[in-house]
């Protein structure tokens, strides 16, 4: 048993730890993540409900539908929290459109473009079916997005549940599900509190965002983080103190880890959201953040506060006329500045 | 248990419905829910699972005609569970299970220099697996057509009825062979598909148990 228990130890230990910063004040939900990693990684077979990417409006259901509500990762004593499974339409479902009826067919005027279900009904759920509805009440009404993939976990719970030791995490922090030994039990979509484990049922196989490590390799950074035209996200070794990963993170701690209470240390950090000013009753503008605190704080925990004034702190000293590194970092004047040694390009 | 002699042409006990199985002696085995405890340090998640053990028990008839072993398993399982119909779905199976080295564990799937092999046939899929192990997680499966390994299954009244053949000798270490005359020992594990039942979450007969196979 104790060998085992070293065994296991092992695959989850990495000498180096890649990670993201994702900023919510520049996430503009256009999915261009979503799309790039589709268009490499889950075009084939049994994979087409899958987004290894994506990006939902919160408060919100979120993608997987529920996720946050269906367990996994460790309880406060850090023990396993037992987790669910997730079914076709809490993963968006594959929806398939009429589009021979409406654009070939000659039927334009008659026929109206619409989704039927990989079981040839009317949806009632698929990937972000309550995109950009709002929260809080009029004239204070907010919603944001957050662009999500698999955490690539230092602690990560995938790596403990699977009873076959296929997941290990390599020497740069990536975790992978190696699809030999995989025989699709499911224990690790069910450990995953951020149901970023998604099963493929043509391969009996459960797959996962591979952080793109065949570019990551070739100095390449992930096609989600590369093809974000907002520039909301940063690249690279968490240790390495030069790259803004680090800075964001480490130096300035305005980037936080998405329900840090899981116990499962996640590795895509987000720069959250500061929120547009709220309507008092009589109609003024005042200094209050629509967001309510607590929300915020049940997303990225209770160091939010302190990163949010951070954010204002320093959005102030800019508005002055002075200098701050922590708004030119945010700026992101050249792309290359964000992804560290991973500027390759992709062609 | 014991494993019959007999005269058939063992291509007619591939079929479950065969008459030819009434001449085999029907051995009745019972099922526990399989202990996960010990599964702790190979994923501390499957050991805290309960719930699982939907299957009571199952009638095994044994038969060899001096080449090839067959195995008849029925039991009771009212949901048919032979498609992955959605991502939260499992299948049926039923596993024998034989010891490659004198002292492995069934409950263990075997220990390192103890392995086990196991014949694994699941309801989704066309071919049986051939499964060799050294304790939990160190399970590899191969097809069985690697070593004739066969099943045939079908599913009526609420009953499964399967049907395991393989010859009784081969040449690879990693698979259990059977001498007529000497003795071995066989093990038992069922999954309830329905019940959400795979990996150790499955019915098991417990310890290896005495197997006579006929002269």
């Amino acid at each position: 048993m104790a060998d085992k228990l070293r065994h296991k130890a092992g695959m989850k230990g990495s000498q180096r730890q890649l990670a993201t910063v994702i900023d919510l004040n520049k996430c503009m939900g256009c999915q261009s993540c979503t799309v790039a990693c589709k268009n490499i990684w889950t075009q084939r077979p049994g994979t087409e409900h899958m987004r290894w990417a994506n990006v939902a409006t919160y408060p919100g259901r979120g993608y997987p539908r529920d996720w946050q509500s269906k367990g996994g990762g460790y309880d406060a004593q850090s023990n396993p929290a037992q987790g669910e499974l997730i079914n076709l339409v809490d993963a968006g479902d594959n929806l398939q459109f009429n589009h021979d009826a409406v654009f070939h067919e000659e039927n334009g005027q008659s026929a109206h473009l619409q989704p039927t279900t990989s079981r040839g009904e009317k949806p009632q759920w698929g990937y972000n079916w309550d995109e950009d509805q709002a929260s809080g009440s009029w004239p204070n009404a907010f919603f944001f997005y957050i662009p999500r993939k698999c955490n690539h976990c230092s602690n990560a719970p995938c790596i403990e549940a699977c009873s076959r030791n296929a997941i290990s995490k390599r020497e740069d922090g990536i975790v992978l599900i190696d699809q030999d030994r995989c025989t699709g039990h499911r224990h690790c979509v069910e450990a995953c509190p951020y149901k970023m484990v998604y099963f493929n049922p043509v391969t009996k196989r459960s797959e996962k965002c591979i952080e793109c490590f065949p570019r990551v390799e070739q100095g390449i950074a992930p096609a989600c983080n590369r093809q974000c035209v907002g520039r909301t996200r940063a690249y690279g070794y968490l240790d390495d103190e030069d790259n803004q990963v680090h800075k964001l993170v480490k130096r300035w701690k305005v980037a936080l880890p998405l329900h840090p209470e899981c116990g499962t240390e996640p590795n895509v950090f987000y720069v959250p959201p500061m929120s547009t000013r709220a309507y008092d009753e009589s109609g003024r503008l005042t200094q209050e953040m629509r967001i309510p605190m607590e929300i915020l704080e049940s997303y990225f925990g209770p160091a939010v506060g302190d990163a949010l004034n951070t954010l204002v702190e320093q959005r102030q000293r800019r508005k002055r006329g002075e200098s701050s590194e922590l708004m030119d970092i945010l700026i992101s004047r050249r792309w290359e500045d964000r992804f560290a040694q991973f500027t390759n390009e992709p062609v | 248990m014991r494993v019959q002699r007999h005269s058939y042409d063992s291509a007619v006990l591939a079929d479950g419905r065969a008459p030819a199985w009434g001449a085999i002696k029907e051995q009745e085995i019972t099922l526990i829910p399989a202990p996960l405890t010990r599964t702790a340090a190979v994923s501390p998640y499957l050991s805290r699972q309960t719930g699982h053990g939907r299957i009571h028990n199952l009638r095994a008839r044994l038969a060899h005609d001096g080449t090839t072993l067959s195995i008849r398993l029925a039991w009771h399982d009212p949901d048919k569970d032979d498609e992955l119909k959605d991502l939260d779905q499992f299948t049926d199976g039923v596993a024998v299970m034989f010891p490659l080295a004198p002292g492995a564990s069934a409950m263990a799937m075997g220990a390192r220099e103890a392995p086990i092999n196991a014949w694994f046939w699941k309801a989704d899929e066309n071919e049986p697996f051939d499964v060799f192990a050294e304790g939990y997680a160190t399970s590899h499966r191969r097809s069985g057509a690697d070593s004739g390994l066969t099943a045939t299954g079908y599913h009526d009244q609420e009953h499964w009825v399967v049907v395991l053949q393989r010859p009784l000798t081969n040449a690879d270490d990693r698979l259990a062979g059977f001498r007529p005359g000497s003795p071995s020992a066989i093990a038992f594990a069922a999954w309830a598909g329905s019940n959400k039942e795979r990996s150790g979450q499955k019915s098991v007969s417990g310890e290896f148990v005495h197997l006579t196979v006929d002269a």
